[in-house]
């Protein structure tokens, strides 16, 4: 089932499995679940914003605003968390709110995409530029710290399940959610059915403009969870602090397997490029590797990642193309 | 209720500037296959989208669907009432199963968060494979099925949707002998069970194979609707034209001079097997075969489009090494491919740079840059002796009709002053004084000893155009014979493979004449 | 058909009009110090956007590019720290970029990668490089001769910068209009399955292209380093949407297939006259970057009303033009 989608999965999977029974001899550290809890922990805000891309990169469209926007509302959070009573309503408020935000944000770059014909890749560019000059524009620049937190918050943060943070829950959450909206709702459908021919889903009466405009709600909403996640992991406001990160998540979106021509792409692939590149990273660091060569092998593995996968899909196409040459009488 | 399935009168159409059709009748019965034919442009495609709901018919037209007035916004409204459209490219997504491709569209009016049901979608693709007596697996990938299942999974799907009248454009041009068959099969299968179908093709002996009546169209106009009974194919194509076409087969025996070309044993896996060729001077080498028997990657391969490719070739007794294109361009060989419009030429492109792309090096002046005035007054003299109309060098390429189009495609070559001419499908989709003036090109240019190799699965273009023809059939040559000596039934015979079709409804061909395929 | 003003020579009177307005409403703006500030900052990143144009004209994009420049300052400045002279380290600084170039050339061209994800792993992977050489540090103490580049002046009103760059406006300008890899290039960017069919080599085409866009990043990083006196991993960093910015305003089409230097260089400009004029107005500098933002999207929805209109209007007269 699924053969060549699982495959590719698949040898992602045993590139993990392999740097896995490589590092567990490296560092006797990496193999405990202390450290595996860690690395997912410390992985929940790219990998929720992976999510969203995922779901953008299948509609063979790109959005490089998702750290600013994500940053916008971890500001707007902490601007928030002024007015909010320090009781556990405000942590639902901020559940209800945030993700309302990142919304409204997102919706602003799927108009802009889908009714205004503006090719992605430049609306974002822009409101990426717009999002972060009025994050800094308002904050100065300058980090809140969690002494203004509601003490709720903060009780949120902390808490643990059966040893498991509370983020790999929410983290679990979304994933779980937006594999089944994937799977088993109309819309989930006509995401992949739209990055697979577009010029067919018009004609089986696919909405386009509401699709396009789907996937990049969708993706401020994930934004919006994951500035709180942000919030609740670094226990700060940083206007700063995930500039740059829209090409890690891009990155482990394209390592998991979705392709940027569209149509390819699941919730377990991008989970899969999630964890190789944080599994890299701690790796790195508990093999004592100077951090600076971390992006060297980063960077290489992408540029291998992607040339395999284009020549791969080269090959099936050729493949399919080839007729039955009759052999010799 | 009527016998009428679907009642189309008065239907006129008009775009900006030109009346795409006017006062057009289709009325298609119960259970009948109903064959919509005419030339290209006559407004067959027009029409089916006026049916399908994607353009609006001008007012005062009427249009009914199963007795009862048909008030279709946008497509689906027409799948919904049970009219389904195979289009030639068909409709379906290569990333998703069988089983959804077939289900897909009928919750489109339903709401964003509907929750899909698997089992009752599997339930529903299995049924409607039943029918077909296919054996697929559901949850396969469209994209690893051939184009023949495809069309199948596009059949499936209209049975889904209960469709009463499935459309189908032009469903064979990309399948093999066998599979046409069995399509058929379906068809008559479907009208068994009181579908109706309307069939739009070019083939006409297909037509009258599977037809129960014709409707052509000429022009934008309504022509007739005809019992298949009550018309043959000479008296379809006078409808279709307006008058008779007769193509004359080439009598002449051409002046053949030295070897001009020549390929042996050429192999490339997948693609064709053991192919020789040799091209004199002085005749025009016809290479005919269905879609799909390696002719077009046989020719990409001598380009050197195709890599990999084992053989020898020579030109003009030289050997041959091509490993791509520029190898290709700069040993003097050049190709028309078929692609016109995303192979041929840069549409967004002025025609002054599509006309000197292959030659642009050799364009440039003392300070190596591209020499405006040389390259203007070349494209001038092309336009004006291939009459490029309107003659405008500096006019984007899809500003030009089809015919237009291919001459400044076949001046683009011109301009390389090639010595092997390799064009494929000269004349598709070009009206027929555009048609005869391209024939009378590829004489002219024989003449002037370059060496033309033409692919045409027209075989009243490869009669009355070439001086000797090779027949492809799956990767291989299976046959070759003087056009003076060729006779289009063995043609037919060879092309297929012998495993083909008995022609079914074959009509008497008089001596020497055989009659445009439209 | 009336006479019409190019796209290009329209943002070029926008631009001029922005000029004239900040000179004439902000303080300073038109004053001999603000506009040698202005000539100094120009040359930098108006190269690196020229280099961005060239790629998106192919289709593709290059997110590397300001790594490239990075790397190749880093390149020279190893060589100068390292003893060597002005010329040797601006040639390594150079080969340093090109060979960043040829490898996203290589995968783009041979393999087929989509550039953007190419340019993506090699920015990673460039970003890598440079860390793991310089350690995260600046590099800083050159020749004061070097400095020259960056700060001298040409017969002591121009800039030398600025006069490098106008040497790459009109260069490039030739390239691209006059020059047969030019002609390719803009066929190739509107179909490059026909130019493969018309015997163009398409590799080699965008070989090249990738190889100009990092020659004109490694020119601008020389004027960076030269400017700064020092060079660190993020060496014009920011220039890097801003250049796709302002070769999509300047009206290239990120399909591919069109674009114009004049286009590009007035957009360069009109974000200069911008930020400066923000600047001197007290305005916050990140503001510059929300006004920039939401330009490219003011003026991109107001060409799809302007096309939307102008369709309209064609349909409703009768003869179409031939």
């Amino acid at each position: 089932m699924k053969l060549l989608l699982k495959q590719k999965e698949f040898s992602v999977l045993a590139i993990i499995l392999i740097i896995t029974v490589i590092l567990s001899f490296v560092s006797p550290v990496f193999l405990t679940v202390q450290n595996w809890l860690d690395i997912i922990e410390g992985n929940t805000v790219i990998g929720i914003l992976a999510i969203g891309m995922t779901l953008i990169i299948i509609t063979s469209d790109i959005d490089v605003s998702v750290a600013a926007l994500t940053t916008a509302v971890t500001v707007s959070i902490g601007y928030l968390f002024q007015f909010l009573p320090d009781n556990w309503s405000s942590v639902v408020l901020i559940f209800l709110i945030a993700p309302l935000i990142g919304m409204l944000l997102g919706a602003f770059n799927g108009l802009l995409v889908s009714r205004i014909k503006i090719p992605a890749i430049v609306v974002t560019l822009g409101t990426l530029n717009i999002f972060s000059g009025l994050v800094l524009y308002i904050t100065n620049g300058n980090y809140i710290n969690s002494t203004n937190f509601p003490d709720s918050f903060l009780a949120f943060s902390n808490i643990e399940m059966a040893g498991i943070p509370i983020l790999i829950y929410l983290f679990a959450l979304v994933a779980f959610g937006t594999w089944f909206i994937l799977k088993y709702t109309l819309i989930g459908r006509s995401v992949l059915a739209i990055g697979g021919n577009a010029q067919s889903s018009v004609r089986v009466g696919i909405n386009f403009e509401k699709v396009k405009m789907f996937v990049f709600s969708y993706m401020g909403f994930l934004g919006g969870i994951a500035a709180i996640a942000q919030t609740s992991y670094t226990s700060a406001i940083d206007p700063n602090g995930l500039a740059g990160m829209e090409l890690t998540v891009i990155a482990a979106v394209v390592l998991g397997g979705a392709n940027i021509h569209g149509g390819r792409g699941s919730i377990p692939g991008t989970l899969l490029g999630v964890l190789l590149l944080a599994i890299m990273q701690n790796g790195m660091i508990l093999a004592r590797i100077d951090v600076f060569w971390q992006n060297v092998v980063t960077g290489a593995i992408i540029v291998i990642a992607v040339s395999y996968d284009e020549i791969n899909h080269r090959r099936n196409q050729e493949k399919l193309s080839n007729i039955d040459v009759k052999e010799a009488s | 209720m009527s016998e009428y399935i679907l009642e189309m009168e008065h239907i006129s159409k008009t775009f900006p500037g030109v009346k795409a059709l006017d006062n057009v009748e289709l009325k298609v019965q119960k259970g009948e296959v109903h064959a919509l034919i005419g030339e290209n442009g006559a407004g067959k495609s027009t029409l089916i989208k006026v049916l399908a709901g994607i353009h609006g018919a001008d007012e005062g037209g009427k249009y009914l669907f199963e007795g009862e007035k048909a008030d279709i916004q946008e497509p689906m409204d027409a799948t919904l009432k049970g009219m389904s459209i195979i289009y030639q490219d068909l409709s379906l997504f290569p990333n998703l199963s069988v089983a959804e491709n077939i289900y897909i569209g009928r919750d489109s009016k339903k709401k964003p968060w509907t929750k899909i049901n698997w089992k009752s979608m599997k339930k529903l693709a299995n049924k409607a494979l039943a029918e077909l007596d296919m054996d697929i697996d559901l949850n396969k990938k469209v994209e690893l099925l051939s184009i023949a299942q495809q069309q199948m999974i596009e059949i499936a799907r209209a049975l889904a949707f209960d469709s009463k009248l499935i459309v189908m454009d032009e469903p064979t041009s990309s399948l093999s002998s066998g599979e046409v068959e069995k399509l058929y099969n379906v068809i008559d299968k479907l009208k068994e069970r009181g579908i109706s179908v309307i069939f739009i093709s070019h083939k006409l002996k297909e037509l009258f194979r599977v037809s129960d009546r014709f409707t052509v169209l000429r022009d934008g106009q309504y022509v007739g609707t005809y019992d298949v009974n009550e018309i043959d194919e000479q008296g379809l194509i006078k409808k279709m034209v307006g008058r008779e076409v007769v193509y004359e087969t080439n009598k002449e025996k051409a002046e053949t001079g030295e070897k001009l070309f020549e390929i042996s044993s050429f192999s490339k896996e997948g693609n064709f097997k053991d192919i020789d060729l040799t091209l004199h001077r002085g005749e025009i080498l016809a290479i005919t075969g269905l879609v799909g028997s390696g002719r077009t990657e046989l020719a990409q391969s001598i380009f050197g489009i195709t890599k990999n490719v084992q053989g020898e070739m020579w030109l003009k007794g030289e050997e041959l090494k091509i490993s791509s294109s520029e190898d290709a361009v700069k040993k003097g060989i050049a190709y028309v491919p078929e692609a016109r419009q995303t192979q041929g030429l840069v549409l967004e492109q002025s025609v002054i740079n599509n006309m000197t792309l292959p030659i642009i090096d050799t364009l440039r002046n003392k300070l190596k840059l591209i020499d405006r005035n040389v390259e203007k007054n070349l494209t001038d003299q092309y336009i004006k002796s291939l009459d490029v109309r309107p003659a405008i060098p500096e006019l984007t390429a899809d500003k030009l009709s089809g015919g237009n189009q291919q001459k400044v495609v076949i001046g683009k070559w011109l301009s390389a002053q090639p010595k092997l001419l390799i064009i494929d499908e000269p004349t598709n989709g070009i009206d027929i004084g555009a048609k005869t003036e391209i024939h009378k090109l590829l004489r002219r240019m024989v003449n002037e000893g370059i060496g033309v190799i033409m692919i045409s699965s027209e075989l009243p273009e490869v009669l009355s155009v070439s001086d000797r023809i090779l027949v492809m059939s799956r990767g291989r040559i299976a046959g070759e014979m003087n056009t003076v000596d060729a006779d289009q039934e063995e043609i037919m015979k060879l092309a297929l493979d012998n495993e083909g079709i008995e022609s079914g409804n074959d009509t008497k061909t008089p001596n020497g004449t055989h009659h445009q395929e439209v | 058909m009336n006479a019409k003003l190019s796209k290009e020579s329209i943002l070029g009177l926008i631009a001029i009009g922005i000029f004239v307005g900040m000179s004439l409403f902000t303080p300073r703006f038109f004053s001999s110090s603000n506009l040698s500030n202005m000539m100094f900052q120009l040359p930098e990143f108006g190269l690196i956007a020229l280099g961005m144009m060239v790629v998106i004209i192919t289709g593709g994009i290059d997110l590397s590019i300001t790594y490239i420049a990075a790397f190749s300052g880093v390149g020279a400045a190893l060589m100068m720290t390292n003893g060597f002279g002005i010329l040797p380290a601006i040639i390594v600084g150079i080969l340093f970029a090109l060979a960043c170039g040829a490898f996203n050339g290589i995968v783009v061209s041979r393999i087929g990668v989509p550039p953007i994800l190419v340019t993506l792993g090699t920015m990673v992977l460039f970003e890598g490089v440079i860390l793991a050489i310089t350690s995260g540090n600046a590099i800083s103490g050159f020749p004061d001769a070097y400095s020259l580049i960056g700060n001298g002046y040409y017969m002591g009103i121009i800039p030398l910068s600025l006069l490098i760059l106008l040497f790459f406006i009109i260069l490039t300008g030739i390239l691209l209009n006059k020059s047969t890899w030019g002609r390719r290039v803009y066929m190739y960017g509107s179909n490059d399955t026909a130019t493969l069919f018309s015997g163009v080599k398409n590799s080699k085409v965008l070989m090249k292209v990738y190889l100009y866009a990092s020659l004109l990043a490694a020119v601008s990083a020389i004027i960076m380093t030269s400017r700064y006196n020092s060079v660190k991993v993020d060496l014009g960093s920011s220039y890097l949407l801003q250049s796709v910015a302002a070769a999509v305003l300047g009206g290239t089409n990120i399909h591919g297939g069109y674009g114009k230097v004049m286009g590009t260089i007035y957009a360069v400009l009109i974000f200069q006259f911008i930020r400066n004029g923000l600047n001197l107005m007290g305005a916050h500098s990140s503001l510059v970057d929300v006004v920039i933002g939401a330009i490219l999207i003011v003026v991109l929805t107001f060409n799809f009303f302007s096309d939307k209109f102008s369709r309209k209007k064609a349909e409703n007269t009768p003869e179409k033009a031939a």
